[in-house]
């Protein structure tokens, strides 16, 4: 199980990361790159935390 | 009630981690909780106000550049040939071991001093995130002259912050590390990312065609901002290099790397140093150009990356402000060998959370990161000198054990002497901790040498 939430942070992350790359390339708007940004990072505190607390 | 107090306060007790005793082999951590941790540590919330700070102080493209990748790695070869060393053979904390050394009196005179300027940088720390959660609130940054607290939201905000991030801190090493693991590797993308969404309302293109020329005219253009001395290579050299002065040259990590399996961990610094005291720094200068140059790094990151580049913000105070208190608790343990660590940890977060009102101390980093080191590093010039230097010559080490001194006077000459001269050296402040080191080092061990004559 654990490793679910391993990859599901890593993919959390490199969405924090695509959303400025996006906005920077002017594909996404100013607004647009704020939502998708707060809400991969969520994903990655739910996904990481989970994964750093998780009992063998 | 007294009783269910008693049983918390017992189990807070319980956190104890060897700190007045020498790191068992089973206690050793992985090469990997080093990364974590220096990764964590050297993210923080001031990299938003340093890297900022430069681009205030007018310091050009090239010298940026170049500054930032010699001084860091003169960081890292600090951790790797000064600290580490000494902190696995002996296995104890600076504060433990400087007790043999310079015996208990200097001990607790360096220790108080160790707490308080600790306190003053975590509050630094406390201060930033401040500027971040106060527009939540309303609440103005102070301005860049401002000394004391601006209005009573500022300190309201600074209060509620300081408390979270002592409660934090009475957790303890291991629950420290695991925390830094998740927030770190977010909160440099916090960095990246709002330093990238920044860059086309600055001008660069897609393609990155024109990114030095922005970066060479819009934001390390040379041009320092009113008020503001102007920076150039050697500036930044020595400010990556003394920006943790006294935990490499100083020996504060040893408390850190006592936990090291090899003296080599102390290359681990380098996940801290390149992210965080370079890339990071880079960022924000990039970010505080975004928003016209304003010291309001609450603002700044609201403006490069929303609702996330806040939170981001307050985290890295969190994340950085946590070991500084822990690093306090350690240092006042010495003072108040009776108390546990919680009850040290939480008079250090009270005096943090008042200093984190004063605006004075972020406003000032720079300079104040400037002489912290420099206070600090005599300490471990003459902590040096006893564990290299003395069995080269044959001179006694650990003489204050050894002869049940309070006071090793030489020791505590050498180090207000050492401060003496350097403050009256006439360089600049940031140049002022190089020979001045060398002043402890070679004074110490020719006092002592002179002595057995």
């Amino acid at each position: 199980m654990k490793k679910y939430f391993t990859i599901m942070a890593v993919l959390s992350l490199v969405a924090c990361l695509a959303a400025p790359v996006l906005r920077f390339l002017d594909l996404v708007s100013e607004s647009g790159f704020r939502l998708a940004f707060l809400l991969a990072s969520l994903a990655w505190f739910i996904a990481a935390t989970v994964r750093v607390s998780w009992k063998k | 009630m007294p009783g269910r107090l008693a049983r918390i306060t017992s189990a807070m007790d319980r956190l104890y981690e060897f700190d007045r005793e020498a790191v068992t082999p089973d206690k050793l951590q992985s090469g990997a909780k080093f990364a974590g941790l220096f990764a964590g540590e050297h993210v923080a919330a001031t990299e938003f106000v340093i890297g900022a700070f430069f681009v205030l102080h007018g310091v050009p493209w090239r010298d940026l550049l170049l500054g930032l990748l010699l001084g860091n790695l003169l960081a890292v070869l600090s951790w790797t040939f000064i600290c580490a060393p000494i902190a696995v053979r002996t296995r104890l904390t600076l504060y433990w071991h400087l007790r043999k050394i310079a015996g208990p009196g200097v001990t607790l005179i360096y220790n108080i001093a160790n707490a308080f300027l600790y306190c003053i940088l975590a509050g630094a720390m406390i201060s930033v995130s401040a500027t971040a959660v106060g527009l939540a609130f309303g609440v103005k940054t102070p301005g860049l002259d401002a000394v004391w607290p601006t209005s009573v939201g500022w300190v309201l905000v600074a209060f509620g912050l300081g408390a979270a991030f002592t409660a934090m801190a009475i957790l303890g090493f291991e629950r420290l590390s695991k925390f830094a693991q998740v927030c770190s590797p977010w909160i440099f993308i916090v960095f990246i990312a709002g330093a990238l969404a920044t860059l086309p309302d600055l001008g660069v293109q897609g393609d990155f065609g024109n990114f030095v020329a922005v970066a060479k005219t819009r934001i390390w253009n040379g041009v320092a901002a009113e008020g503001q001395e102007p920076f150039g290579f050697w500036h930044i050299l020595f400010f990556a290099w003394f920006c943790n002065l006294a935990m490499h040259v100083g020996l504060s990590d040893m408390a850190i790397l006592r936990y090291a399996k090899k003296w080599t961990y102390g290359l681990y610094s380098a996940f801290g140093m390149y992210p965080g005291h370079m890339l990071a720094w880079i960022c924000s200068g990039i970010m505080v150009a975004g928003i016209g140059r304003s010291m309001e790094p609450g603002r700044m990151a609201f403006e490069a990356a929303g609702l996330a580049g806040v939170i981001g913000l307050v985290l890295a105070g969190w994340t950085t402000a946590n070991p500084t208190l822990y690093r306090a608790g350690l240092a006042l343990q010495t003072v108040t060998p009776g108390w546990p660590r919680w009850k040290i940890t939480l008079a250090a977060g009270a005096a943090t959370t008042v200093l984190a009102c004063f605006p004075l101390f972020f406003l000032k980093l720079l300079d104040y990161v400037a002489i912290y080191g420099l206070v600090l590093m005599p300490i471990g010039a003459i902590v040096f000198a006893e564990f290299w230097i003395f069995p080269l010559l044959g001179l006694e080490s650990q003489l204050a054990e050894k002869k049940g001194w309070t006071f090793n006077w030489r020791a505590l000459f050498i180090w207000l002497g050492t401060l003496a001269v350097c403050f009256a050296l006439p360089i600049h402040l940031y140049f002022k901790w190089l020979p001045g080191w060398f002043i402890a080092a070679f004074g110490y061990t020719a006092a002592s040498a002179l002595r057995r004559k």
